[in-house]
């Protein structure tokens, strides 16, 4: 009864909270977007990497698939933008088909072989001018639509999309861990001999996970073209959206569902609002030391380092 | 139900299992012993599927599962133990078969796993983290209900009871003595003490150097001049 009373508190302060708060001030609001898409793909991440025991370094190639399936299949066929989005985490999907031949790589050389696939996906999209336009990109993306008399194409319309989005992953993130699948998965990262002998099918389950974390990063960045209007092969597979969210999944704990998401929204804001006041050009490098800080005193992420530091205080008390 | 036919398993130069002709049905209750390094745990990977034969048949209720993954056998009816426990970590003794039972038999069954807990004596440490809260019979009676639980016609004991201290070991005994009747399971169990043997089980297969050199009735097999021989470590010629 008390966490569903906590729940619903909180799903009031972010869908009315934070717009009531931030609304009026764009830019703010845009940082907030922003750093939900890298929350997005942090959770996205996270469960490739928590549930199915994979590192990727590849994500960017979901989060640039998406977003062009998205925005052409919008453009050229005139499907509607929100089908489109949810049609952009199919193109992620067939993405990641391409990549299941990999998933009998373990550790390092699975991350080396998805990163090689991801700058695959990338000369395509700048080498297939015809329909992707090129290293020029494409303009005028369609708008997020309206809908019921309501904008979604404002700044608070898009934080609202996307609040919708990563909370919708975040449930279904918790349904699959809470499965027999989430069970035959935990067991899976160190005794997967263990699940094996017992009858798991330990390859298909591995690709099922990166299928579902290939379809929310391709839903987030398909979110993001639509949102900003405007893609280019360079912004839509930039590494940034691969490193930038593993420092939030790890900052906030990859093994935890709300982890990279808060860690995502912490990591972002602390860093453009405040880093990067005080060092206009590479604020970036604070990140780095602060991830490395963190992995040095707090591997389990942010949110045990604060428990951690309030059992302190209580024992002090 | 199990027919070993010609199978050999190579590393390299090195033959660990000799061209093996062996059969096991529902009833059998065979034990498999031999000196270290014999074959007998390669030979249970060669069935179960851990790793792949370089010659010879396996066939499983009359298909060759050679090319099956290990999964898929264990799905058939192939339950097997590993000398060293694999309990699934991360997971309590419970969770533990419950993955064995959903994804070994493609259902969940409660009672059947309450009953598999009971069994073998695990029941009080249901809800216990299977990896880290368990003591050595535990963890060797945790082996033999995993493999329960995917509900295996064939069942491969490795050495369930190595290691376990007199007490530990006699009513593991007594497990294993039911275990036969109870789940009409056929059970081909590795043991290196003749006495134990003697008392599970009615025929014996002795590997020497990846090779079947006995196969017959405990009294048979162990008054044999060439399994005295191989046991007591004399030279070969």
């Amino acid at each position: 009864m008390k966490s569903k009373l906590a729940l619903i508190g909180a799903l009031l302060a972010v869908y009315v909270g934070v717009p009531l708060a931030f609304g009026g001030d764009s830019y703010v609001m845009s940082l907030v977007v922003a750093s939900m898409v890298i929350g997005g793909v942090a959770l996205s991440w996270a469960l490739l990497g928590n549930l199915g025991g994979m590192v990727s370094f590849g994500h960017a190639a979901f989060f640039g698939v998406g977003a062009y399936t998205s925005a052409l299949v919008s453009m050229k066929l005139g499907v509607p933008v929100l089908v489109a989005i949810l049609m952009g985490g199919g193109g992620a999907v067939v993405a990641s088909l391409l990549m299941l031949p990999v998933l009998r790589l373990r550790g390092p050389y699975f991350a080396l072989a998805i990163l090689a696939y991801a700058h695959i996906f990338r000369i395509l999209a700048t080498e297939w001018t015809s329909v992707t336009g090129g290293s020029g990109g494409l303009a005028s993306v369609p708008r997020l639509p309206e809908i019921l008399g309501y904008d979604l194409s404002t700044k608070t319309g898009g934080y609202l999309v996307i609040l919708t989005i990563v909370l919708a992953f975040a449930a279904l993130y918790h349904f699959i861990r809470v499965s027999h699948y989430g069970l035959a998965l935990r067991a899976m990262h160190e005794s997967e001999d263990a699940t094996r002998v017992v009858g798991v099918n330990s390859t298909l389950l591995k690709g099922l996970m990166l299928v579902v974390s290939a379809f929310m990063c391709g839903v987030v960045g398909a979110f993001n073209a639509h949102y900003i209007n405007f893609l280019e092969p360079d912004y839509a597979f930039s590494g940034l959206w691969v490193t930038l969210p593993i420092v939030a999944a790890i900052f906030g704990g990859y093994r935890t569902i709300t982890g990279p998401i808060i860690g995502a929204v912490v990591v972002y804001l602390v860093d453009q609002l405040i880093f990067k006041n005080i060092i206009p050009s590479g604020h970036q490098l604070v990140l780095g030391v602060l991830l490395v800080g963190m992995i040095v005193f707090s591997p389990e992420g942010l949110l045990s380092l604060v428990r951690k530091f309030m059992r302190k205080k209580h024992v002090a008390a | 139900m199990l027919q070993l036919e010609n199978v050999s398993v190579t590393f390299g130069g090195l033959t660990a299992v000799d061209r093996v002709t062996l059969s096991i049905e529902t009833k059998d209750v065979v034990g498999l012993v031999g000196p270290n390094g014999a074959g007998k745990t390669t030979l249970f990977n060669a069935i179960s599927g851990l790793v792949r034969p370089s010659g010879g048949r396996i066939m499983f209720d009359g298909a060759d599962v050679v090319a099956a993954p290990m999964y898929r056998r264990a799905r058939m009816g192939i339950g097997r133990t590993f000398q060293i426990p694999q309990p699934m970590h991360e997971l309590t003794v419970r969770q533990n078969l419950l993955v064995a039972q959903r994804f070994g038999t493609g259902k969940v069954d409660q009672k059947k796993i309450d009953e598999i807990l009971e069994f073998t004596s695990l029941g009080a440490k249901a809800g216990r983290d299977a990896a880290t809260e368990l003591a050595l019979t535990e963890l060797k009676a945790l082996e033999v209900a995993k493999a329960l639980a995917t509900n295996p016609r064939l069942l491969l004991l490795d050495e369930v009871l190595a290691g376990l201290e007199t007490t530990g070991k006699r009513r593991f005994m007594g497990m294993l003595k039911d275990l036969h009747a109870a789940f009409s399971v056929g059970i081909v169990i590795i043991e290196h003490d003749i006495e134990t043997i003697s008392n599970l089980c009615h025929r014996v297969a002795v590997l020497d150097f990846g090779q079947v050199i006995a196969d017959g009735t405990p009294a048979a097999v162990f008054s044999d001049p060439a399994v005295i021989k191989s046991y007591t470590g004399a030279e070969h010629a």
